[in-house]
């Protein structure tokens, strides 16, 4: 098992996919508080109001939060996608295989180093809007206070976990399509259109006496635990304790179901 | 006693859905130290045949015995290197760094991937991107993984597949060379010439059937007599009398007879005394690829 993770380790360390996601996570946690600082400053520019001192280091947790849903989970299915789907793409899948690590063992090193990447753009995000909270804090001559630590572990785990559930989408996805394009583009068009479709469809049904069926999507439980661990509650109707269970209930069957079809589906 | 052989199958059948059958009821065995050479034409199985021996596809039916192994199980895997079809890899990665990671994959040392870089001789090449590899490159660095475990069973599929001639010269003496000692090499192949060269004994399969089994010798040594003879229906009449019709074929205007070259003289004999004028008879040995095509009901130059 130690030498399938550090065979998973070595191919996607340095994989371009990965690379660019970490990048763009960067540029877009860069962006998004540089705008939020400028609206800041120039009030009447933003259609809401952005309060300058929203944007200091205690506030970090909450303004990075944001970047969970649709946007980074959008990534994770990508990368997912692309990393599951590629070995067959690839026919690399065989030449893995051949060598005996078993196909449990492989997805499993798959998975636990896919997951390391979601803790790095998790870590990525959380570094840069810290390190920009700060600038911003010092530039308008306040003094740094950061959050408590609790805060942060309960937000950078909330952010983790939403990658997590939906780069195993994109993992499930790319082993059930095996190739990664299909995969990701069927990925992507599930978060950003059918879901939501789906799930404001069941909530009108009969008046919304269906909305427990819609509360159980991944895509309504990543909002409300980002929701709750940034304090935007507002509209929110599905406890944290759920968001919790129904994200990481998705989490665990996604990744059963992929490892299933990966062990007794033929390699062709 | 130590078991002479390596690979044993018993009625081994693919059918995928209810339909196609892939594989029909191979029974092959491969002993060890020789190179087998696994003959047919594109779509006869043999593809199928392998990715079962080394686990990647479960047979419908019938039994493997690989490295004293089940098929796909990581201690038959553990001595057994394979190229299946073309080389899989991670285009991103260079040559070398490709061969890092199958060596974690296998539990090898990373010492080794230099030592199979340089029997490949793609030593001075191993830095370049995968991506960036022309296919006689790639089918080496196939070869190279598989390599790897100092395999006691070395499985190739199609390894020339796709190189100019130079490089299919090449990969023959790489592969002749890498099956020299106590190594057993499994290739499969639809290039006569190639297994004709190269391996000891062969299995040719036809339409997902193991039609025959033998060493190399044995099929091209179905001698026979080729007889030129006026006229040639008159000849071909009396032979087919003499031996059976199944011993006489015509070809190229002589008659190809599946007899022994001392039985010339009675040839000679019968054919003048009938009043059949014979301008050429001698004894033939056929190529393979006549066997070949005689084997698997494929049509020559079709």
């Amino acid at each position: 098992m130690i030498a399938t993770i550090r065979a998973e380790w070595r191919k996607n360390r340095f994989r371009p996919a990965f690379l660019v996601g970490a990048g763009l996570v960067a540029a877009i946690t860069l962006l998004v508080f540089s705008t939020n600082w400028y609206q800041a400053l120039h009030p009447g520019t933003a259609e809401h109001p952005v309060l300058l001192a929203s944007l200091y280091a205690d506030q970090f947790v909450n303004n990075v939060m944001g970047a969970g849903f649709p946007l980074g989970a959008a990534m994770a299915i990508v990368l997912g996608a692309l990393l599951a789907g590629s070995e067959y793409s690839w026919a690399t899948l065989k030449t893995v295989l051949v060598q005996g690590p078993g196909r449990l063992t492989t997805w499993s090193g798959r998975v636990i180093v896919f997951a390391v990447w979601m803790g790095i753009l998790t870590a990525i995000l959380f570094g840069i809007g810290a390190a920009y909270s700060a600038v911003i804090t010092s530039v308008e001559g306040h003094a740094i206070v950061w959050p408590a630590v609790s805060e942060i572990a309960q937000g950078f785990g909330a952010v983790w976990l939403i990658f997590g559930v939906f780069g195993a989408i994109g993992l499930a996805l790319g082993v059930l399509i095996r190739q990664s394009a299909a995969a990701l583009g069927v990925g992507l068009v599930y978060l950003l259109s059918v879901e939501i479709l789906v799930v404001r469809f069941i909530d009108t049904v009969n008046n919304g006496a269906y909305k427990w069926i819609g509360d159980l999507f991944a895509g309504p439980n990543a909002q409300a635990l980002i929701g709750h661990v940034s304090g935007k509650t507002n509209g929110i109707t599905i406890s944290a304790e759920q968001a919790l269970l129904v994200l990481a209930a998705w989490l665990i069957g996604l990744l059963i179901v992929a490892a299933g079809l990966q062990r007794v589906r033929d390699v062709t | 006693m130590e078991n002479t052989t390596i690979v044993e199958t018993h009625s081994l059948t693919k059918r995928y859905g209810s339909g196609v059958l892939a594989v029909d009821s191979v029974g092959m065995s491969v002993r060890r130290g020789e190179v087998y050479g696994f003959l047919g034409p594109n779509g006869a199985g043999k593809t199928t045949t392998l990715r079962m021996l080394v686990g990647l596809i479960r047979p419908t039916s019938g039994t493997a015995t690989v490295a004293g192994h089940a098929p796909g199980s990581p201690a038959g895997l553990k001595k057994i290197g394979a190229l299946i079809e073309s080389p899989g890899f991670y285009p991103y990665l260079s040559g070398r760094e490709n061969l890092r990671v199958v060596a974690d994959y296998a539990g090898v040392s990373q010492k080794r991937v230099d030592e199979v870089l340089d029997i490949v001789e793609l030593a001075s090449r191993a830095g370049r991107k995968f991506g960036t590899y022309s296919t006689g490159m790639k089918q080496r660095l196939g070869v190279a993984a598989a390599l790897l475990k100092d395999p006691e069973l070395l499985i190739l599929d199609e390894p020339t597949n796709g190189l100019d001639p130079q490089g299919m010269a090449e990969m023959r003496k790489l592969i002749k060379d890498i099956g020299q000692g106590d190594r057993t090499v499994l290739l499969s192949s639809h290039l006569l010439g190639e297994v004709e060269q190269i391996c000891d004994r062969v299995g040719v399969i036809s339409s997902g059937r193991l039609v025959r089994q033998s060493t190399v010798r044995e099929l091209l040594g179905e001698e026979g007599v080729l007889v030129r003879a006026q006229p040639l229906d008159q000849a071909q009449a009396i032979l087919a009398r003499m031996f059976g019709p199944d011993t006489v074929s015509r070809q190229d205007g002589a008659i190809h007879l599946k007899v022994k070259p001392e039985q010339s003289v009675d040839v000679n004999r019968q054919l003048v005394n009938a009043g059949v004028g014979v301008s050429e008879l001698r004894p033939f040995e056929r190529s393979l690829e006549e066997v070949f095509f005689q084997l698997t009901g494929e049509k020559q130059g079709s």
